[in-house]
């Protein structure tokens, strides 16, 4: 028995005491249930589950402070329209806004943050870390912050750009197909089909090699792939409107298709067509980082999270976490963009209008 | 007769919140309420009276967003604002049942009307399957729906909208409950529908001694069912008083003003000069749906200046008839004439101007107006597209029909169709449709979805403005008191047909084809005798199907 264990049962045992008395149920449920598995994993596991235990309840505890003070100044920063929605927002869309702007700022501030190239090779290979290097080098010596930072910078650019082009393609195809109607529809829908019947990222590989794995040619095909996803999606939305009456009153009037497409539908389409961004981009991120993983994405010596988790996968080996850090990257942005998505659907659905 | 006449459901000083931007504002003011066993309660009001909230809270409910604040409910001796969920729940569908307005939203599409019927009984154990399967046989006997041995067994979509409200009412009463609610039960269905249903649910609380409150704002329809009347007025009472005081004498001025409302009649006009080409003129149309012929041989003339109505039950072809003539829906034979000019078939194939003179107003305001544009958009929109107005042009013309309407237009140029209320929705429809300068209007059921007293107020703005602008209306509708109002004409149609058209003058008095008759006196009228005495003189239990007899 040391002091450390002493304390942790203490704590627990206190705050469920607290909770009780306090008559908040599910507080005092969750921490008395934690004091309860704390014991078999502590008989079991012995003081550094423990300390584990401890470590990850201060992350969350410290990722609900942040989400929670972030969303504070975002109320008091923003005009009073956004101050209001921000009020209603739950504390994992605020952690996942938080978590997106730093990458933001990381990507669009990589030179100044980063204090050497993504190139330059400043270290051994393999150096653990050290005042200069905070994360230690990599395979070829270079620095692995410096290289996250612009991986940053590369992968979340290159994912960008190509869901912003997916989107510019299957938003018009599908309203076009929606509102025209007829044979178009029945064409562009069965396109599509074909298209979505072949494995994506297979799709992708195949692609690359007959075309070259230039930048250019990895951004439109991926965006080609992708594009069937969007175009189901806005073709289903615009579906549902247009039927309405105000579209049929807009068609009467002898507007055109675009008039249609631009002012009438798209404005209504926005919230689930928003929501579906981010997670498309999602995807679209996790591929690039797969197809780098698998050498077929961005090429070095230009970072990228996904094939900084390939080129040091051989550390793992050795119990050393680096590798991880990138896909931890990759993971946290990923999960950060779901809570969002989350909230804007629940925003879109419960919108009163 | 003393357990008869005790008192069952006790609402004191009911208190009810809504959650309106993270504020509570309260909607209900301090509404009593008594209701004694076997007694029906008539509530009616606008919208936004909190009608419905009241039946529901006395369920001990409240919807989602909406919260009890004070007062008591309290049901045979039972405080309902203090029990229990669990407790509430088992009380609601075994000893309260509530039927909702819409029967077909309300079933379970993918589950037999029968299934659904045994439900509540099996679940609280009152009856065992195979019991309440024949005591809902029974039911649907008593009822009068046809094949009462078999139409349980049939999925919702299967059975019409009327004998669907019957099963609806018929699986309230599987539990014998104490007391139902009737949130307006007949409010989506035709008046001849309409009939079946009221004589059903008349019969039924008669025969089980139920308890029922009756939520409509038709004033008609519950003058037949009520026996007291309280009538609403934002989260307050006017007054109570039983049916026929009510009726007689009203004394509140809010009372009389809904009253007042079905007197409303236009200027009576002189008939058309038969020699003055027609603004729209039908000849001989047919239309159908791929196969489905829908329209046949509809012939009729529009003048300027003057209201046609178009009558007829839902799926009678009224609304194809206007699909017809805006193109929407090219006819498979027969012309449409504008002003002696055939029109092309498909709206497509019209030119701007053949376009801009035959506008739509259509019956969902909600659904009529994009909800993401401004006002000023929505109505600016055909000035600038027809008109080719810019700037200030057109921000004077926008001012100019927001005038017109009756619409202030400073306050509402900014904003969005949610921020309008159902009536003033429906002013921004009509503004839409004069914006283009039209010289013909198809209103499509314009008033039906309103209350009666908002209605009234659209009836007399579509009045004004055709004698202002010498409009010609196309006037689709189901409700007999607004042609009463508004035609000068009036064409009655039945399965795509028509079975008769002239002058309102001629068409409300007798004798005529038997249909029009059958239509003309299942309107409910203010008289509480009024549907006994018409059951009588039609010697028939179930009026609905003697309908459908007589026809064919």
């Amino acid at each position: 028995m040391n002091y450390f264990i002493i304390g942790y049962y203490a704590m627990l045992i206190g705050a469920s005491c607290v909770a009780a008395y306090f008559k908040n149920r599910q507080a005092f449920l969750l921490i008395f249930t934690l004091t309860l598995v704390s014991f078999v994993m502590g008989l079991i596991g012995g003081e550094s589950v423990l300390w584990s235990v401890t470590v990850a309840a201060g992350l969350i505890a410290a990722s609900a402070g942040i989400a929670y003070s972030f969303r504070e100044f975002l109320i008091i920063i923003l005009p009073k329209q956004g101050a209001k929605t921000m009020r209603t927002a739950p504390l994992t869309a605020s952690f996942g806004l938080f978590v997106v702007i730093i990458y933001v700022i990381a990507a669009v501030f990589a030179p100044v943050i980063a204090p050497f190239g993504q190139a330059e090779v400043v270290g051994t290979s393999f150096a653990p870390p050290d005042d200069k290097m905070l994360l230690g080098a990599d395979q070829l010596g270079r620095d692995m912050f410096s290289r996250i930072i612009y991986g940053a910078r590369n992968t979340m650019g290159l994912s960008l750009m190509t869901t912003a082009i997916a989107y510019l393609m299957g938003c018009v195809l599908g309203m076009l197909a929606a509102v025209r109607g007829g044979w178009l529809d029945q064409f562009l829908g069965r396109l599509v089909d074909v298209i979505m019947s072949i494995p994506s990222l297979i799709f992708a590989l195949l692609l690359l090699s007959i075309f070259g794995t230039q930048l250019y040619i990895l951004v439109l095909v991926i965006a080609f792939i992708y594009t069937p996803y969007v175009f189901r999606l806005s073709r289903a939305v615009a579906g549902n409107i247009v039927v309405m009456d105000y579209i049929e009153a807009a068609r009467l009037r002898g507007e055109g298709t675009w008039h249609l497409i631009t002012r009438e539908v798209l404005p209504n389409a926005m919230a689930p067509l928003v929501a579906e961004f981010g997670l498309r981009f999602c995807f679209v991120f996790l591929l690039v980082a797969g197809l780098s993983f698998l050498g077929l994405g961005i090429q070095p010596p230009t970072a990228d999270w996904g094939s900084m988790v390939r080129e040091n996968a051989t550390l793992i080996s050795f119990g050393e976490i680096t590798p991880l850090i990138p896909a931890a990257a990759i993971a946290l942005l990923t999960v950060s963009i779901n809570f969002i998505v989350d909230w804007m659907l629940y925003l879109s659905a419960g919108l009163k209008d | 007769m003393a357990r008869e006449k005790s008192v069952l459901l006790e609402i004191k000083d009911l208190h009810i919140e809504g959650r309106v931007d993270e504020k509570w504002i309260e909607i209900v003011h301090g509404v009593d309420l008594t209701l004694h066993r076997g007694e029906v309660l008539g509530l009616i009001g606008e919208s936004g009276a909190g009608k419905s909230t009241i039946g529901l809270a006395a369920m001990g409910f409240a919807r989602d967003g909406c919260r009890i604040s004070g007062g008591s409910i309290e049901f045979d001796g039972m405080e309902l604002t203090s029990t229990p969920e669990s407790d509430l729940r088992v009380l609601r569908g075994s000893r309260i049942a509530y039927v909702a307005q819409s029967a077909a939203a309300s079933f379970n599409p993918s589950h037999k009307i029968i299934d659904q019927y045994t439900e509540a009984p099996v679940q609280y154990r009152i009856r065992k399957r195979m019991e309440s399967q024949e005591d809902a046989i029974e039911l649907y006997r008593r009822l009068r729906l046809p094949n009462p041995d078999e139409i349980g067994f049939r999925y919702p979509h299967q059975v019409s909208g009327g004998q669907l409200q019957r099963a609806m009412t018929a699986m309230a009463m599987s539990c014998r409950p104490d007391l139902i609610i009737f949130d307006e039960p007949t409010t989506a269905l035709d008046v001849t529908t309409q009939i079946e249903v009221l004589a059903a649910i008349r019969d039924i609380v008669d025969q089980f001694n139920t308890a029922a409150i009756y939520i409509t704002h038709d004033l008609a329809v519950v003058a037949q069912m009520a026996d007291t009347i309280k009538v609403l007025l934002k989260g307050d009472e006017v007054e109570q008083a039983d049916t026929r005081t009510m009726l007689d004498s009203p004394q509140e001025e809010y009372t009389k003003s809904l009253w007042a409302v079905r007197s409303f009649r236009s200027a009576q006009k002189t008939p058309a000069d038969p020699s003055e080409t027609p603004v729209v003129s039908m000849k001989n149309v047919d239309a159908a749906y791929g196969d489905i012929k829908v329209l046949e041989d509809i012939s009729f003339d529009i003048h300027s200046g003057r209201t046609v109505a178009v009558v007829g039950e839902s799926g009678s072809g009224k609304s194809t008839a206007a699909r017809c003539i805006t193109g929407l829906l090219p006819p498979t034979s027969g012309t449409i004439e504008f002003k002696g000019e055939v029109l092309p078939a498909s709206y497509k194939d019209r030119t701007k101007d053949q376009l801009r003179q035959a506008q739509m107003i259509y019956q969902m305001a909600d659904t009529a107006l994009n909800p993401k544009k401004r006002i000023s958009e929505i109505i600016g929109r055909p000035a600038a597209f027809y008109g080719n107005l810019k700037g200030a042009d057109l921000k004077k013309r926008v001012d100019e029909l927001l005038d017109l309407i009756e619409l202030e237009p400073r306050q509402f140029y900014e904003r969005f169709p949610a921020e309008l209320s159902g009536g003033q929705k429906q002013r921004i429809g009509i503004a839409r449709a004069l914006a283009a300068d039209p010289t013909f209007i198809i209103c499509d059921e314009v008033t039906s979805a309103l209350d009666q007293l908002v209605a009234e107020g659209i009836l007399r703005l579509l009045d004004n403005l055709q004698q202002e602008l010498n409009l010609a209306y196309m006037f689709i509708t189901h409700d007999l008191a607004t042609v009463r109002a508004i035609a000068d004409e009036v064409v009655v149609m039945k399965d795509g047909r028509i079975i008769e058209k002239g002058p309102k003058d001629e068409m409300f008095t007798p004798p005529h084809d038997p249909y029009t008759d059958l239509l003309l006196s299942s309107v409910p009228e203010m008289d509480p005798d009024w549907l006994t005495t018409l059951l009588e003189e039609r010697g028939v239990d179930n009026v609905g199907e003697a309908a459908r007899d007589h026809q064919s």
